[in-house]
Formats: structure tokens, sequence, C-alpha cells
């Protein structure tokens, strides 16, 4: 049986309007294992990003329960999310949000500073993350002299080079064009398998679809489906 | 990690960073220049002051209250016989002040007259040129600001009235010998100087002195029944109040040049957390805490001060470097206003000490309003700080 990596059981998150509760997630009742490519996919306000906030750190939960790598999330306060964020997971977004001030390697070396890791070991695993996607001659560049799917590619390696146990990625593809798609999916799918780490994706890109082995359906906040894909 | 990334963010700034950092320069050029104005004036009024009035320490007549001129008229008391040895040897001069009438040009003006022997060298006041020869009108010797008041020049003749001490007036012609830039105003506002022994005679006052100049240490201490020691606070009490008078102004000005670049520096870090909200979430979701984030905005803040602080004596040398070698000239008139210190340019010293703990004040400052804006942080929710959104 596969290790958990997060669980989510019972859990609701609402926001407050001048009419009450608005309950963007409700019922929700989730398990993610070790080395998933899974998706939460859905139209837009169906609650894909507040999940994955919410299994981020980023947010806690209205009501229920979410554990994530055997912290209960709901349970941390400020400091202790960020301890969870900085040593075990990794994030990728939409708009890439690189450090324009920062090199591509010191957009990726930063999370390992977060760490206080030294220097040699640093340095071994910042390169090893920029091999992995590919990014050798950009080395000195600065996120405004990179196309996009650099800056995308930069972000997987940021994400990647602390090896976390679970990477969370927003709508990873959405600015992306089909080549950039397609050759960032690849990148990640290929750390999924080398590396076993757990990506949990928020989408609803076909492109991205095609590549997960597990679909989560969201609709108006709630599981409406949660489908394995067979690999052919 | 902090650090470099405040450092990256300033200099990525580009001409915002610059000039808020020129703007807090100027701001200290001004102050230090200021800062070293008033130093530099303190204490070349105190050392003029020394030179022409107090030398090393004053034994003053009980009698003799310098700030009511009702009492000058009884300013006196007899030498002791302790302090002759000390006239005689030159560690000691007398000098001998009566309330005096002058008649300059037919008006009449309230004067005092101060006796002076014209052999002494504890003071730099030159004596020897009050010599005159017995039947001479009697050489007087005034300041620049008397000169002003009673409209007499060099060369002037006019008569003086005297109450001797026993009740009787005296008069005398006089003629003014040579109009003084005297720096110390309590020995020309007012004044007139003549020799000690004609002023004896003319009061009918032998051996009598309202005060005695020290030329040493010598006489530290020796007071008598009639004459106590004056020390330094108490002889520069009323220099040092109008010092801090025009420290009140100089500090008010400070306020408002640090008021001034405090607020563009509060602007642009109000600003950078506004614009950079993303980046913001984006720390917070890497695992930095709100405590980091808010240390590498105030960082910030205080980067600029120590750019500008760096800055400052680039700038600020040719401003400095003149007023050091060339001093502060003397404005026309200024030498008539009676200001002490103020007869010739004033060099400038910068007092280092003065200078390091205005820079500590400021760092202490801008760190303080880079965090006025920073802590807004705090209360930032990391999901709406990704989307873009602040309240």
């Amino acid at each position: 049986m596969k290790e958990k990596v997060a669980t989510v059981r019972n859990m609701g998150k609402a926001y407050p309007t001048g009419e009450g509760n608005f309950w963007a997630l409700k019922h929700i009742n989730l398990e993610f294992v070790r080395g998933e490519f899974c998706g939460l996919v859905g139209p837009s306000g169906s609650g894909k990003t507040t999940l994955l906030n919410i299994l981020g750190s980023l947010d806690k939960p209205s009501e229920g329960e979410v554990e994530v790598l055997g912290k209960q999330v709901h349970k941390l306060n400020h400091r202790q999310a960020s301890e969870l964020r900085a040593e075990n997971l990794g994030f990728i977004f939409q708009t890439y949000n690189l450090l324009p001030v920062y090199s591509v390697y010191e957009n990726i070396e930063f999370p390992l500073l977060l760490l206080k890791m030294d220097a040699t070991k640093r340095d071994r695993m910042v390169r090893d993350a920029i091999e992995w996607v590919g990014l050798e001659d950009k080395i000195k560049s600065r996120p405004n002299q990179l196309s996009g799917g650099q800056c995308q590619r930069v972000a997987i390696a940021r994400a990647m080079v602390k090896r976390p146990e679970l990477v969370l990625a927003d709508e990873p593809t959405a600015n992306l064009d089909s080549e950039n798609s397609y050759m960032i999916l690849d990148t990640m799918q290929n750390l999924n398998k080398e590396l076993g780490t757990t990506f949990i994706f928020s989408t609803h890109d076909q492109k991205v679809i095609s590549y997960l082995k597990r679909i989560i359906t969201l609709t108006d906040g709630e599981v409406s489906c949660d489908d394995i894909q067979i690999s052919t | 990690m902090i650090f470099k990334l405040a450092l990256r963010n300033i200099l990525n700034n580009g001409w915002r960073s610059l000039i808020n950092i020129l703007i807090l320069s100027i701001v200290l050029i001004i102050i230090i220049w200021m800062q070293a104005t008033y130093h530099s004036w303190i204490t070349q009024a105190e050392i003029q002051q020394g030179l022409w009035e107090y030398g090393e320490g004053i034994l003053r007549a009980r009698n003799y209250d310098p700030f009511d001129p009702l009492s000058f008229d009884e300013s006196h008391a007899k030498i002791p016989s302790e302090y002759q040895t000390g006239i005689l040897e030159g560690d000691l001069i007398p000098i001998l002040l009566s309330p005096a009438s002058i008649y300059p040009q037919m008006r009449m003006q309230a004067a005092v007259l101060k006796g002076i022997p014209q052999n002494q060298d504890v003071v730099v006041f030159p004596s020897e040129k009050l010599d005159h020869e017995e039947g001479d009108l009697v050489p007087v010797l005034i300041g620049q600001v008397m000169a002003k008041s009673s409209r007499l020049q060099e060369g002037d003749i006019f008569t003086i009235r005297v109450r001797e001490i026993t009740g009787s007036f005296n008069a005398i012609d006089a003629i003014v010998k040579e109009v003084l830039q005297i720096p110390a105003p309590s020995a020309d506002i007012g004044t007139i100087w003549m020799d000690f022994d004609l002023l004896q005679k003319l009061r009918n006052a032998p051996d009598m002195a309202s005060y005695f100049v020290m030329r040493n240490s010598k006489y530290f201490g020796k007071e008598t029944e009639d004459f106590r020691f004056v020390d330094r606070n108490e002889y520069f009490a009323d220099l040092y109040e109008m010092m801090d008078a025009s420290s009140l102004q100089q500090t008010t000005i400070y306020g408002l040049l640090v008021f001034l670049a405090m607020l563009s520096i509060f602007d642009t870090q109000a600003l950078a957390v506004f614009r950079r909200r993303k980046e913001i979430g984006t720390l917070s979701a890497m695992g930095l805490t709100k405590g980091k984030i808010i240390s590498l905005f105030t960082l910030e803040g205080v980067l600029y001060t120590a750019f500008a602080i760096f800055l400052t004596p680039i700038l600020g040398f040719p401003l400095f470097w003149y007023f050091a070698t060339k001093g502060f000239p003397v404005l026309e008139g200024f030498d008539s206003f009676g200001l002490p210190g103020f007869v010739e340019p004033i060099m400038y010293e910068y007092p280092i000490g003065e200078i390091l703990v205005i820079f500590a004040v400021i760092l202490v400052l801008t760190a303080f309003v880079s965090w006025l804006p920073a802590r807004k942080i705090s209360k930032l929710d990391p999901v709406d700080a990704l989307r873009g959104k602040v309240d």
C-alpha cells in the first residue's frame, strides 16, 4: 500500500458574503498517495485553486480536516505552515512568479537558502535542477530575458530543487503555447517518474488532463468524479 | 538571503532608488553643514572670548553683577594683598569698571568704562594703544558695535563724565584711538576701554578693581572676602544660552528636512508593498514567514539610508572642504551684530561624534518609516497576495 501524502476529510471552505456564507468547497473527502500525478479539474469557480491552496497550507478550511505529510493543516499556525511549505512543498503558478531581480540560478537557489543548506550541496542541487529543465545555457539570465516556457521551466526547477514530497501546480500551462505546454508537462512527468514526487494540478487544460493519471472533477465546490486513468 | 534580495531590489529599482538616496544624501549634507556651522561657531566664540576677556579664569568682585547695570557703580573692591604678587608678576591683570555718561556730538549716552593696564599681555586686547603723555587727550579704544551705536569714529573727541566713588563728578575729554574688531560682544557693546590707572584716578578709587583676569591656574580657587572665582560655565552661560536657542531652531530645521526625506522613503515603500504583493505571496508560498518578509521591506528602506550615508561624504566633499579651508565668510554688517565669534571667517570643524549620532538616528528613523507600510504584510492573506489583491 502506498504512503499517503495528503488526506482531506469532510472539508468545506466558506467565504463570508453580504447574505451569509458562500461555500466554495463542500464535503470534500480525498486521499493522495506518494507518486501520484493527478489533477483537480473543473470549470472556473469550481473550487480547484481553493483546494490547492488549502493543500498547500496557504489557506485554511472552514470545516473538516486536512492532513498534509502528517501535519494537520487546519491546526497549523502561520510559522508552522511556513515551515511545512519551506521544507516539503513546491508551488508552480500560472504566472510563474519568479523573482525579477534574481537570475535563473538565484531563483532556483532561493528555496534552498530558506533551508540554510551548505553552499556546496546547494550548488549541486541547483545545477541538478537546472539540468532537469534543460536551462543550462540560461543560468545567468534574468526572468525578463526568458520566454514564457523558459520561465515556467525555471518555476518547475525552483519547485523541485529541494525535492519536495508534494508539488502543487496551479494552471501551469495556462499562459503557454502548445509546444511549451507539452514540453513542461513532459518535464514534470519525467520528474514524477524519476523522483517519485507527487504532483497535484489545478487545470481545465485538455493537454494537462491528457497527462494525468488521476482526474478529480470538481463541480460547484464538490467532487463530482474521481477517476484513475489506466495508462496505455 | 534577505539582505541580498533587499539589495537587489534596491538596485533594480533604478531611478526611484536613486532619487531616494539623493534626497537623503542632500539632507545629510545640509545637516552636517549646519551642525558644523554650529559646532565651529561655538568653538570659535569660546576661543575668542577666552582670548579677549576670560584668559584662564576670572576673579570677580562680589559686588559686580554683569547682568545688573545698576550695580556697576559699586562694582569694585579693594585689591587684596594676596593678589599683589600676581599683579606684579603678570599672572593677574586687574580691570576696573565704571558707569559713565559720554557726550559724542552733543548727545548724551550711557556707557561702561573699563580700565585695563597698558602693559598687560594676558588677553589679546591691544592695551598698549592706550599709552599717552601727560596733557594729551585721553586715548580710548572701542569696538565696532559701540562705534556704530555711539556714532563715534577713530579720531573723534568726546567728553566722558564719571562719578567718583565719593559721589562727586569728574569729566575728561577723550579721543577714539582706534575702532577695534572685538569678537567678544561683552567687551564691545556699550564699552569704552581706557588706561587702568587713569580710570582709578578718574573714579578716585585707588587700589580698587572690579575683576582680575588670570594668565594661568595659579590663582584657581584663591577667593577672598571681596573676590570670587568665576568658572567657564558661569562666564559663558549667556553664550551657551544663545547657542541653545540656536540649537532649537536648528533641530526644527533638521526635523523638517528629515521628515521630507522620510516621507519619500515611506512613499516608496508603501508603493512597493502595493506593487509587489504578488512577490509577497510567492515568498510566502516558498515558506518565508511574514516576519521575514516585513524585515525584507524594512531592510530595503534602511539600505537607502546606508547608500545615502556612503554617498554623503562624496557628494558633500567640495562643500565641506571649502568651508574647512576658506571658512564661513563674515557677511557685510555681521561684524557689527554683536554675535560672539563673528568677526573673522568661521573655519569649519566637523564633529565626527555628532555626525555619527545623526547617521544612527536617521538609520533608526528610516527603519521605522519603512516598517510602517511593511507591517501591513502581517495582515495580508498569502492567497490574496498571490492573486494580487490588497486591502
